[in-house]
């Protein structure tokens, strides 16, 4: 008999493959184990990477999708292993990245008796993914896969999770990959013509504007816009600012680039944004780190607001003029009807606030202690600027926001939205299996690393190429900055020992080393550069370091604490 | 203010739990949520009455709501011309001298006996937001022993094309 009968789980890596998915990141289990037991026939086309723990590979299929521009596969069983990629999940959401998790779950007889290992999976994550399946005819399976995959790379990207019953995935039925485009129900909101009076009022605001700012978002990077941004910003003479995941949307080194906004944003770019006239977001959505006190948000300014999200309109901070589309097209359209412009006094004023703090950095100090900035700042210059840096959560993310110069874009990679300690290590291996040539820096702090540490058995199995840069300041520091600034210092539950990193290496088969002084710090990179493989290297900073400028929570975003005069600056500045 | 959205939708398994985790996640206030099958197989409408003050939340739970993946459209009947019904079963404790007086009202208008034995009655009412309330006050002098309202229903009077939904599919 001829046999063109597949089982579901053959059905599963067939769709992955048509899907150009050529790395999976899992974990087995009882309840997916029919699509285990299938990978041996796929072994050549798909790349299945074994991690450990569920989270892990969530983050490694992120970091995968953040920097491929593709999406990110991710595996578990029923229960626990579909609810350890819970986290992984609501990352991806609020990061808008487009991962897939498959799920097993356990047989359709079985669902809804608390059998061993049931969890409603794909109701549990309704909240924190862009859409969720559970197929229980295995009739659909193919065109779910195909859905999913829409759904998560189009319009405003994000997670979909797909959850099949083990006996639909040992099932047999007629392998026909659907070839019609995927239609879901209702409008596509982005299917129509960029409104032309928006694009006129728009043009209108940019040609009055004396003082006007771009904020540079994610939504640039998601839509491939880097370009269109620096010509909107050097034809109109518009100053920019960028938010944690713009960084790199617009190069550094860019003469109108202001830096980072908000919570530990640059003293300029906050206050130039408070004194705007105008503030042309592109592809961001005011969240309150980048916004402080909503109240007295940039009061004096008009708001163009360009967002591929209509939902993203109006949500935290009124706009005057809204642009619903994709940003490059917008952008396309808007650009030709501006005219050239010059803000020079505008320019000057903001020229003046950004030298204010530079010269007088910790940086640029020869310091006894060793500072996570100058480890950053150390680490962008041995680099060239031009490796991939995933950073991890706290007062690390902060300063490798501040320091490390992105020209590139997609060369940062971090939790933004969600904030997910543990996120930098997994993340950072799912991009080595997209850039094999490209040195890709983890910026992770003592915290952070211990949240994912047991990925390091994953790097070295798959002999990532990964350099660990771990801020060891002994502390959860920046909740320790919090109870500095907001608890009368009183350091509950935030110091925290760490194992011997060294020895940790060793133990896990890769290199480590260890740095306590500046002069060090090339060495150590140098090291780790050449060897083809992960390397670890463990900074031991002043403990009691703090990430200024900083806008506490909820306060107006110009009433900065800005970085404090470096001792040695002192004198010289009087 | 209150806000009438009448809702299309993909008739799937979890559709009602998306809905009412997306209340639930972004907050909002909802008056009450009516679902049920229409005209045509597949397509599940819901009415939904949110009480929601703030203008720019109102067109935020509105995108909210044409954001997920299984609902058709959402069309906005709060400024159209447009019947709001609603369904209430009351259940009221009777005394002997009490009847005569139900009865009257019941003859007066839009409120129906389904059920009665000696000690209480179960009375039917329908109609708009202000027939409702108002018989629910009159009844309510006497004691009730039970309460159910159905949640509003809405329908747009008229076949204006700007009402209709989008019942068809596109790429996303
Ligand atoms: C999973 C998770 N738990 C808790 C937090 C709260 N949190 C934010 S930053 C931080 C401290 C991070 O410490 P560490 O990784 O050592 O970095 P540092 O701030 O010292 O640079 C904590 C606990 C979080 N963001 N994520």
């Amino acid at each position: 008999m001829k046999k063109n009968k597949l089982t579901g789980a053959e059905i599963i890596w067939e769709c992955l493959i048509r899907e150009g998915v050529d790395v999976v990141f899992g974990y087995p289990g009882g309840a997916i184990l029919p699509t285990y037991d299938a990978l041996s026939k796929y072994k050549d086309n798909i790349h299945h990477v074994l991690t450990r723990h569920e989270q892990g590979a969530t983050h490694m299929a992120d970091g995968y999708a953040r920097t491929s521009g593709k999406v990110g596969v991710a595996m578990a069983t029923s229960g626990p292993g579909a609810a350890n990629m819970v986290t992984g999940l609501a990352t991806a959401m609020m990061d808008s990245v487009p991962i897939i998790c498959i799920t097993g779950q356990v047989p359709r007889p079985a669902i809804g008796s608390d059998a061993f290992q049931e969890m409603d999976i794909s109701g549990a994550v309704i909240p924190v993914t862009k859409h969720s399946y559970l197929v229980m005819d295995i009739k659909n399976l193919a065109q779910t896969i195909k859905e999913a995959f829409a759904i998560a790379r189009s319009g405003r990207p994000g997670p979909v999770l797909i959850d099949i019953p083990k006996d639909v995935q040992s099932e047999e039925y007629d392998f026909i990959y659907p070839k019609e485009p995927v239609k879901l129900p209702g409008k596509n909101p982005l299917d129509r013509e960029i409104d032309k009076k928006s694009l006129g009022d728009a043009a209108d605001l940019i040609a009055t504007a004396k003082r006007p700012v771009i904020l540079a978002g994610h939504g640039i990077l998601l839509s491939g816009a880097s370009k269109e941004v620096i010509e909107l910003s050097e034809k109109g003479d518009i100053p920019l600012s960028w938010t944690l995941l713009g960084s790199g949307a617009v190069p550094a080194s860019h003469d109108l680039n202001m830096g980072m906004m908000g919570m530990h944003g640059e003293f300029a770019a906050n206050n130039a944004i408070q004194k705007a006239d105008l503030l042309i977001a592109c592809g961001m959505r005011f969240d309150d780190r980048v916004t402080g006190n909503t109240k007295t948000y940039s009061l004096d300014s008009k708001k163009i607001h360009i967002e591929i999200d209509p939902s993203e309109i109006n949500k935290n901070v009124p706009v005057d003029v809204a642009l619903v589309g994709d940003l490059k097209l917008v952008l396309k359209k808007l650009i030709p009807i501006l005219k050239d412009q010059q803000n020079t006094d505008w320019i000057n004023e903001i020229e003046k606030w950004k030298k204010e703090s530079q010269s007088r950095d910790i940086i640029n100090a020869d310091t006894q202690m060793l500072y996570g900035a100058q480890v950053i700042s150390d680490i962008w210059k041995e680099t060239n600027g031009d490796a991939i840096v995933v950073s991890d959560v706290g007062q690390h993310q902060m300063l490798e926001a501040q320091y490390y110069k992105h020209d590139e874009p997609n060369t940062l990679l971090t939790s933004g939205g969600l904030g997910t300690m543990g996120f930098s290590l997994p993340a950072a291996i799912g991009a080595s299996f997209y850039n094999r040539n490209k040195d890709i820096w983890v910026i992770v702090g003592d915290g952070s690393i211990q949240m994912t540490i047991t990925e390091l058995a994953t790097a070295v199995q798959e002999n990532a190429n990964i350099k660990i840069a771990i801020i060891n300041n002994g502390y959860l520091g920046m909740v320790r900055q919090w109870q500095q600034l907001f608890y009368d210092s009183r350091y509950n539950e935030t110091p925290i020992s760490s194992p011997d990193y060294v020895k940790l290496s060793e133990a896990y088969g890769l290199k480590g080393i260890r740095v306590i002084s500046r002069p060090e710090i090339p060495v150590a990179i140098e090291v780790a550069q050449n060897i083809n493989g992960p390397v670890l290297v463990e900074f031991v900073v002043e403990q009691h370091d703090m990430v200024y400028p900083m806008v506490p929570a909820g306060a107006d975003l110009d009433a900065m604490i800005s970085r404090p005069v470096h001792e040695q600056f002192k004198d010289a500045e009087m | 203010m209150k806000q009438t959205l009448i809702l299309f939708m993909q008739d799937e398994p979890g559709v009602l739990n998306r809905i009412s985790s997306l209340v639930r996640r972004r907050n909002f206030n909802i008056e009450s949520i009516v679902a049920g099958r229409t005209e045509i197989n597949g397509i599940t409408r819901m009415t939904l009455v949110v009480n929601e003050p703030n203008e720019a939340k109102r067109v935020n739970i509105y995108n909210n709501l044409k954001r997920l993946v299984d609902v058709f459209d959402v069309v906005d009947a709060t400024k159209e011309n447009c019947h709001v019904r609603e369904h209430v079963l009351m259940k009221i404790s009777l005394k002997p001298d009490e009847i005569h007086e139900i009865e009257k009202l019941v003859l007066g208008g839009n409120c129906k006996i389904l059920d009665q034995d000696p000690k209480c009655m179960i009375l039917e009412i329908s109609g708009d937001e202000s027939t409702v309330e108002e018989n629910i006050n009159i009844l309510s002098k006497f004691e009730v022993l039970e309460l159910l309202r159905s949640g509003k229903m809405a329908m747009i009077s008229g076949d204006q094309e700007r009402n209709k939904p989008f019942l068809t599919r596109s790429e996303p």
